[in-house]
């Protein structure tokens, strides 16, 4: 142990510390902040339900469409909270399968968070649409007419993809988190006791269960590794499917995989940096963990840069008037601030963390995760929206203006999230205890370190 | 653990080495069924015991085979049993299809992999095994069924050992 | 009646007895229908032959204007749902505007008032029975001793006959009143000719035209007539094609349909005139020449704006060209030189020799008494020396500048009788309101021309408590008695066939009922035109004097006629509110029309609300820019601005006639006849116009070529090269290569299920050298698929449900090249790989066996996608339960019972028609016959006035639109996105160069 104990990836605590540690975290009382952030979430949830009542009443022509633009707010918004879920995955399976130490510190709350987000996304298709409540004709049920929907549709593909991820990404949640729960239950008493036991699902942490543990998450982080590349392409090539000008693109797939990666970090660091603080676990989570994220930020982040240049490029390599005309709109058309926010936030914000000094800094990368939050709603709403603003017959180009039923339900999504975090971090482990664990060589009899 | 009571003795260790060499010896004088609580998993007491691999691979394996089969055949049924043309493209379009298949074969793989642990672990009933919290907090603990007969002997391998506390349960 | 006067809209009773009526007359005008049009009289008798579901057709006229098209009347269960042009009336010859198609939204007005009113003591209106309004008017009448006057807005007609009988028996005045009466040009035919007539013209002979600010094509005389003309001379056939030049201080969508557009100051249009009359005059050594020796090009090229060259050249064309036309007496030319105007005119016609060839005496009848009469006769009331006062379909409290104070003079009479049947500005003054008849519910006749009289049947049971005015008087009569009491027919109908008898008698018809069966089921009596043959020389020249303007402003005001709303009258019609101006695309609203230059000057934007200022008032609204228009001029349409006329109309926009001065100089009201001078607010309102990008940017949506390259027989492309312009947006050699035979392939794929066996392929082509914008076919989209009209606020956010649009661009118009425009008509392209297609997830949008795009609404979830990969942006959207708000009862009884009504969350889109297809397909199948081509038409290639739209079955070698796709000029749409549509258009052709240089080539 004294051998390796300035391996900043590996924890400094012993078993005993690292389960108290958490518990803690569950077993505390609920400060009033918490209360006051928990209603406020709540709150955000009521405005989201009356807006989309409203909606449900009067129709969508509350929000602010305006024809050509048919999707606006909710589809960017939709796709930022995919965007956001893809962190969780990426670190608990990718991650995983490298081996990589580093993870173990955050991925628990990277899982919680893209659990959440898909489960928000998911709402988005069902507001946007004209009838809501027929939304399921987009799923093949059997029915008496023998209608099937149109799979070469990449809606459909959509439908497939966005339900496959939140239940891979649920499972994993839930499977990393049956063992902390039973190491809980072995804490707590009375009424607690009994729910976590329920939740324990009978675990006890025996050889035979282990032994098939184990290989199981290998197979499942196998299994989602692919997934959560080809989630974001497929939810991409909602767009790139297409002939508009601005959507039809072959980079597609990979400019939204990274930049879905960069969002989710960016998320990761808003939430994990304050979370560390309230839950007083930052000697679990160190700067050392954020060095890592913030490193996976510039990676991505870099990859967007290279991605929006492409796009420039291939606009003028091409030879397309429409193209061309869709991309020097996006930077000199009446748009223009919403074309350069994201340029901004994304690929010149993210080059900050060039420097190590800045990685190391978490209120600097605390406001750095708040431009990347900003800047990859605005790469949406760019990319959809203002795509639409200018396509192929002039007199149809039009502008748009987004009215309360779009804020009110943007506004809505953040509470939705929220409240699911929110009631998360305080009720269960908000790090891996079983993993941190595997993590800390076992004392021994025979000293003489590891083996 | 309300359960069918089973007879034997449960150990708690502190220390990884001495556990593993307790399991060598119990299961070399012939306990096979022994059972070894831990906080993580831990490959040297893995090795101890000396289980073979999972079986739950073949779970996964056969989940994706039968997803994917399933993307392709929905889709290309469906979309031929009621033919209409869009966008002037053919009936059953596979490449469109293939994003379909691809989910399911994930989908499915990952759901038969839960199952295969659920069923798995399943296999073998702890009912009526001792348990301690301390397991699921810092320390080892292997629980070996025996008469109370065999009991005294048990215990003295398992004390040599090292372990910490020892509790006969009969 | 009373519990029907309290109801509101249409009762179950009342429905049934619609059922009843149509039921009675069900004829089928195919069939000429004879003795089932004579069961038209008994009115009340259920009849077996009603077959539910099938169209019945009456032929009728229609009253929307004075042009007196021929209309078919399509009823459905007793209800009539669209109104056709009458193929066999000379003047519409099958098609039909825009404005009488509205007609419909006239007969189901839901603010028609539901019976008889009078003003009560408190000064407010009370529904009162009919017996006691026909006793109220007969009592003033007796008692007025003779001191009646009637303002009779209906044209030359039986019942304007009878009324101005019955008013002299009575010892009043009858005058007929028409806002746009044309008086200048009367007065100018008088002058040059001693013949106080309105000429027709021919401009399908024409092959040179040119209007000195006469909108022919918009308000200006029989306009279809006209546009079905024009466009056979200057549509492009046979390797040429007729040359319009417009000379005017605006563009209006006449002179955007010209080759070339003059904008000369208000005022001097006539010297051009006498300009290019003395230069024709002498090339052609007519007598006129001496008279206007000092009228030479030099002499007015000051005035105009122009230079000599240009005029002498326009004048050499129009003399090289035979026969050519020369029109004037349009509204945007109405100033206090008019009359010269007009006299110029007609001496530049008679010096190239075009009376009797191009200008056709002898065959306009009736027409108004002029604003003279009117004027006098307000004086009278103002002199308290009229005790009645009829008013029968006319508005002159709205259509005559306030500046009058004639509303003052009116209130003076006594007792006012208003026959309006929606509460106008002139009803809401009048004591009792005795609401008449739609077109479509009476019995009736309209004279427009000699030899030609539209006849009008009751095709529908009344939709509110109505009566006649005609049966009105003759009921009063008889209380009346004494001088009246010679009109003692039973009815109003009797009273018209009694007169129609003597036609019979002129027309030497044995039978009368015979003759009367045919007369009725044919629509009237048409007998082709036959102008006078000999005409007398002119009468001397013309002595020009500048025109003045009242004010000091800097601008010279110009107010026009709106294509949509005419005199206003349209305004109270949701479809004509909604269908925008063809110019600027403007719905909804009034604005202000001012040149670029202009706006820099006085540093307003576009929306910006502004105050005009004239010595006669003052107006607020809001500012469109406009390059088509002169910077010294600022243009309003007329027709809004109404203080009452329903729910439409109220309040809507502002009368631009309040700037205007009453005096009556010359017998006409001069509209050109102020300066306004303009004040800022920065106050905004945003314009409601429905156009985005109003540029084309070289993408070839709306394609135009040389005359010389398409006479040569050339493609577009081969055009744009031989010209060294830039060919538009098109495939590279690869992208050809790697497309080439993809379409047959995919083809080969997609023959599965009922896509096997052939099938007829729907196709369609449109001619843009013909299509003028006029938007009639708009308006015919809407009535025969239910189209929602949305309002001001949703067409803010540009969410009109127009399925079909037409889209005008602009060419050049920057620093000093002449403006041009393009329209073209864009509906759904029906393509074959269509985008939208697979992208639907539910299939609501799948490819029909016949080759339509079908939109299964019932299907349609409202993801939009389908709309986003839409190129032509032909896809609407229900975004607000459009549905509910559009047709306030009655207005939902015009609905066509073939079409689904869509509701809310769902996605639209054009057709084809597919309803009108199904049914001649299936009246064919039952006939045991293939259909024919040209049996079937969609709503807008049936109704444009033009002839610029074909439609049919691409897989009939002999079809009339496989002939027009092969045309060498033929393109389609945004060819580079390989969608295969079904849609081509013929490029529009351009002069090779302009002969005064004021037009593009």
């Amino acid at each position: 142990m004294a051998v390796i104990a300035h391996d900043p990836s590996l924890p400094t605590q012993t078993h005993a510390e690292v389960t108290r540690d958490v518990v803690r975290t569950i077993t505390d009382k609920p400060t009033t902040g918490y209360y006051i952030l928990a209603g406020t979430m709540a709150f955000l949830v009521l405005v989201l339900l009356g807006t989309f009542t409203a909606i449900l009443k009067y129709g969508l022509g509350l929000a602010g469409y305006s024809p050509p633009i048919m999707w606006s707010v909710y589809i960017t918004t939709f796709v930022f909270w995919i965007g956001i879920g893809h962190a969780g995955t990426l670190i608990s399976a990718i991650l995983y399968l490298f081996r990589s130490r580093w993870r173990t510190a955050v991925y628990r709350s990277t899982e919680a968070m893209t659990v959440f987000a898909v489960m928000t996304a998911g709402l988005f298709p069902i507001i946007h649409i004209g009838r809501q409540w027929i939304f399921y004709w987009l799923i093949p049920y059997p029915n008496q007419r023998f209608l099937w929907p149109n799979f070469k549709s990449p809606l459909m593909w959509d439908v497939f993809a966005i339900s496959t991820y939140l239940t891979v990404s649920s499972t994993f949640l839930v499977i990393g988190l049956v063992p902390d729960i039973a190491a809980v239950r072995d804490h707590v008493s009375g009424w607690k006791k009994k729910i976590y036991s329920a939740l324990s699902l009978g675990w006890t942490g025996a050889d035979s269960q282990w032994r098939h543990y184990s290989r199981a998450y290998l197979y499942l982080a196998a299994l989602a590794t692919p997934l959560v590349l080809s989630v974001h392409s497929v939810v991409s090539w909602d767009f790139a499917m297409s002939i508009v000008p601005g959507w039809h693109g072959t980079i597609f797939a990979p400019y939204f995989v990274a930049g879905a990666i960069y969002s989710g970090i960016g998320m990761v660091l808003t939430l994990v940096i304050p979370l560390r603080k309230v839950l007083k676990i930052e000697h679990m989570i160190t700067s050392y963990h954020f060095d890592n994220l913030a490193k996976l930020t510039l990676f991505t982040g870099s990859i967007l840069f290279y991605a929006y240049g492409m796009e420039y490029f291939i606009a003028w390599y091409s030879g397309s008037t429409f193209e061309q005309t869709t991309f020097w709109r996006r930077a000199f058309g009446p748009n223009w601030w919403a074309g350069w926010s994201m340029i901004i936030c994304n690929a010149f914000v993210s080059q900050l963390l060039w420097f190590k000094k800045i990685r190391r800094n978490l209120t600097a990368l605390f406001v750095i995760s708040i431009f990347i939050n900003i800047g990859m709603w605005f790469e949406r709403w760019v990319i959809i929206s203002m795509s639409l603003t200018n396509d192929y017959v002039p007199y149809a180009w039009g502008q748009i203006n987004p009215t309360w039923a779009d804020w009110g339900i943007l506004a809505g999504s953040f509470g939705w999230f929220g409240l699911w975090f929110t009631l998360f971090y305080k009720n269960f482990p908000i790090v891996a205890i079983q993993e941190i664990k595997e993590l800390i060589p076992m004392p021994r009899r025979s000293h003489g370190g590891g083996h | 653990m309300a359960a069918r009571h089973v007879p034997g003795v449960l150990a708690q260790f502190d220390h990884v080495d001495g556990a593993c060499d307790a399991i060598r010896e119990l299961k070399a004088t012939g306990y096979k069924d022994l059972t070894v609580y831990t906080a993580a998993a831990n490959h040297e007491i893995e090795a101890a015991i000396g289980d073979p691999i999972s079986p739950v691979r073949l779970f996964t394996l056969f989940g994706g085979i039968i997803g994917c089969a399933a993307g392709f055949g929905t889709t290309i049924w469906m979309s031929r049993d009621w033919p209409l043309i869009v966008g002037g493209k053919s009936v059953a379009a596979i490449p469109a299809f293939v994003a379909i298949g691809f989910e399911l074969t994930i989908l499915v793989g990952s759901l038969s992999t839960v199952a295969g642990i659920i069923i798995l672990s399943m296999r073998k009933s702890l009912k009526g095994r001792p348990y301690s919290p301390r397991f699921s907090d810092d320390r080892i603990g292997v629980f070996v069924p025996c008469g109370a007969d065999r009991a005294a002997q048990v215990e003295r391998v398992l004390v040599q050992h090292g372990s910490v506390e020892v509790v006969r349960d009969a | 009646m009373a519990d029907e006067a309290e109801t509101q809209g249409v009762d179950r009773r009342q429905f049934l007895k619609v059922i009843g009526v149509s039921g009675a007359g069900a004829a089928v005008l195919s069939g000429c229908t004879t003795e089932r049009v004579a069961k038209l009289v008994p009115y009340m008798v259920q009849s077996e032959d009603q077959v539910p579901g099938v169209p019945t057709w009456y032929a009728s006229t229609c009253a929307e204007c004075s042009s007196g098209c021929g209309v078919y009347v399509k009823t459905r269960e007793g209800r009539p749902i669209k109104l056709e042009g009458n193929p066999d009336h000379p003047t519409n010859a099958g098609s039909l505007c825009s404005r009488g198609q509205a007609g419909l939204q006239s007969l189901y007005n839901p603010d028609r008032i539901k019976g008889p009113m009078a003003r009560n003591a408190k000064g407010e209106f009370d529904l009162i029975k009919w017996d006691d309004a026909i006793a109220r008017l007969a009592a003033k009448l007796s008692s007025a001793g003779g001191k009646v006057a009637a303002i009779n807005g209906y044209g030359a007609s039986t019942f304007s006959t009878f009324l101005a009988d019955y008013v002299t028996a009575l010892g009043g005045t009858t005058v007929a009143y028409e806002p746009f009466g044309r008086e200048a040009e009367r007065t100018a035919n008088d002058r040059t000719w001693g013949k106080a007539e309105l000429a027709s013209y021919d401009f399908g002979a024409a092959r040179h035209i040119v209007s000195f600010g006469a909108d022919f094509l918009e308000t200006w005389g029989p306009v279809v007539e006209q546009q079905r003309g024009f466009a056979a001379s200057h549509g492009f056939h046979d390797g040429t094609m007729a040359r319009m030049v417009f000379v005017g201080p605006r563009m209006s969508l006449t002179a955007a349909n010209a080759d070339e557009w003059l904008n000369v100051p208000a005022g001097s249009e006539a010297l051009v005139a006498l300009a290019m009359a003395q230069v024709v005059a002498s090339r052609k050594g007519s007598p006129l020449a001496a008279s206007l020796a000092s009228y030479t090009p030099d002499a007015v090229a000051k005035d105009t704006g122009l230079t000599a060259a240009q005029i002498t050249a326009l004048a050499e064309a129009f003399a090289a060209a035979s026969p050519s036309l020369a029109i004037a007496g349009g509204i945007p030319a109405q100033h206090r030189g008019a009359i010269e105007l007009c006299q110029a005119v007609n001496l530049l016609n008679e010096a190239a020799g075009n009376i009797g060839r191009t200008v056709l005496f002898g065959t306009t009848v009736g027409g108004s008494d002029g604003y003279a009469s009117m004027v006098s006769l307000f004086d009278k009331m103002g002199q308290g020396s009229v005790q009645v006062v009829l008013v029968h379909d006319a508005n002159p409290l709205y259509a005559m500048p306030k500046d009058g104070k004639f509303a003052a003079a009116f209130a003076k009479v006594p007792f006012k009788v208003s026959t309006a049947a929606i509460i106008d500005e002139t009803a809401a003054q009048c004591d009792l309101i005795l609401p008449s008849l739609h077109a479509l519910e009476r019995w009736d006749d309209l004279h427009t021309r000699a030899g030609v009289t539209g006849l009008m049947q009751p095709v529908v049971q009344p939709v509110f408590q109505g009566m006649h005015f005609g049966d009105v008087l003759l009921k009063a009569a008889k209380t009346i008695a004494g001088p009246v009491a010679k009109f003692n027919d039973a009815s109003f109908e009797a009273r018209l066939k009694s007169a129609w008898q003597k036609v019979a008698a002129e027309q030497k018809a044995g039978d009368f009922d015979e003759f009367w069966r045919m007369a009725l089921g044919r629509g009237g009596l048409f007998a082709p035109m036959a102008p006078a043959p000999q005409f007398p020389a002119s009468k001397g020249a013309v002595s020009y004097t500048k025109p003045t303007f009242d004010g000091t402003g800097d601008y010279v005001f110009l107010p026009y006629p709106s294509s949509m709303y005419h005199d206003g009258r349209g305004t109270n019609k949701p479809w004509l509110l909604e269908n925008p101006d063809p110019i600027t695309k403007i719905t909804w609203q009034s604005w202000v029309e001012m040149h670029p230059d202009t706006a820099a000057k006085i540093d307003v934007r576009e929306g910006e609300i502004v105050e005009l200022h004239s010595p006669h008032g003052m107006i607020r609204s809001q500012v469109y820019i406009y390059a088509g228009i002169r910077p010294d001029t600022m243009a309003m349409p007329l027709g809004l601005g109404h203080t009452a006329y329903g729910r439409y109309a109220k309040d809507r926009g502002v009368n631009a006639l309040d700037l205007l001065g009453a005096a009556d100089g010359q017998g006409f009201l001069p509209y050109v006849s102020t300066r306004v001078s303009v004040t800022r607010t920065e106050d905004y309102r945003k314009v409601a116009r429905v156009d985005g990008m109003p540029r084309q940017l070289g993408r070839g949506i709306v394609q135009s070529m040389a005359l010389m390259y398409a006479a040569k027989g050339m493609t577009p492309e081969e055009a744009y090269k031989a010209g060294g312009r830039a060919p538009v947006e098109e495939n590279t050699e690869l992208e050809q290569k790697a497309i080439e035979g993809w379409h047959d392939a995919q083809l080969e794929n997609t023959k599965v299920g009922n896509y096997t066996g052939d099938h007829p392929k729907w196709g369609m082509a449109v001619d843009l050298s013909r299509c003028t914008g006029c938007s009639a076919c708009v308006t015919a989209c809407y009535a025969e698929n239910n189209i929602p009209t949305v309002g001001e606020e949703q067409v803010f956010r540009r969410r009109e449900m127009s399925w079909l649009r037409i889209e005008r661009y602009w060419e050049g118009g920057e620093a000093n090249e002449p403006l041009g425009v393009r329209f073209a008509p864009v509906m759904c392209q029906h393509c074959n790989n269509a985008p939208c297609e697979p992208v639907c997830p539910v299939y609501a949008s799948y490819h029909t066996v016949d080759g339509l795009n079908g939109q299964v609404y019932n299907r349609c979830v409202g993801t939009r996608y389908c709309s986003n990969n839409c190129p032509f942006k032909v896809r609407y959207f229900n975004w607000l339960k459009y549905n509910d708000v559009a047709w306030p009862e009655p207005l939902n009884l015009q609905l066509n019972p073939d079409v689904t009504v869509r509701a809310r969350g769902v996605m639209e889109k054009c057709t084809f028609c597919v309803q009108r297809i199904r049914a001649v397909q299936n009246t064919a199948r039952i006939e045991g016959r293939d259909f024919k081509d040209g049996e079937i038409m969609t709503a807008c290639a049936q109704a444009c006035p033009s002839g610029a739209i074909s439609f049919g079955n691409i897989n009939d070698p002999a079809a009339k639109v496989v002939q027009w796709k092969k045309d060498p000029r033929g393109y389609v749409m945004l060819e580079g996105t390989n969608v295969q549509s079904s849609v081509t258009y013929l490029a529009k052709v351009l002069h090779d160069a302009p002969v005064a240089g004021r037009g593009e080539s």
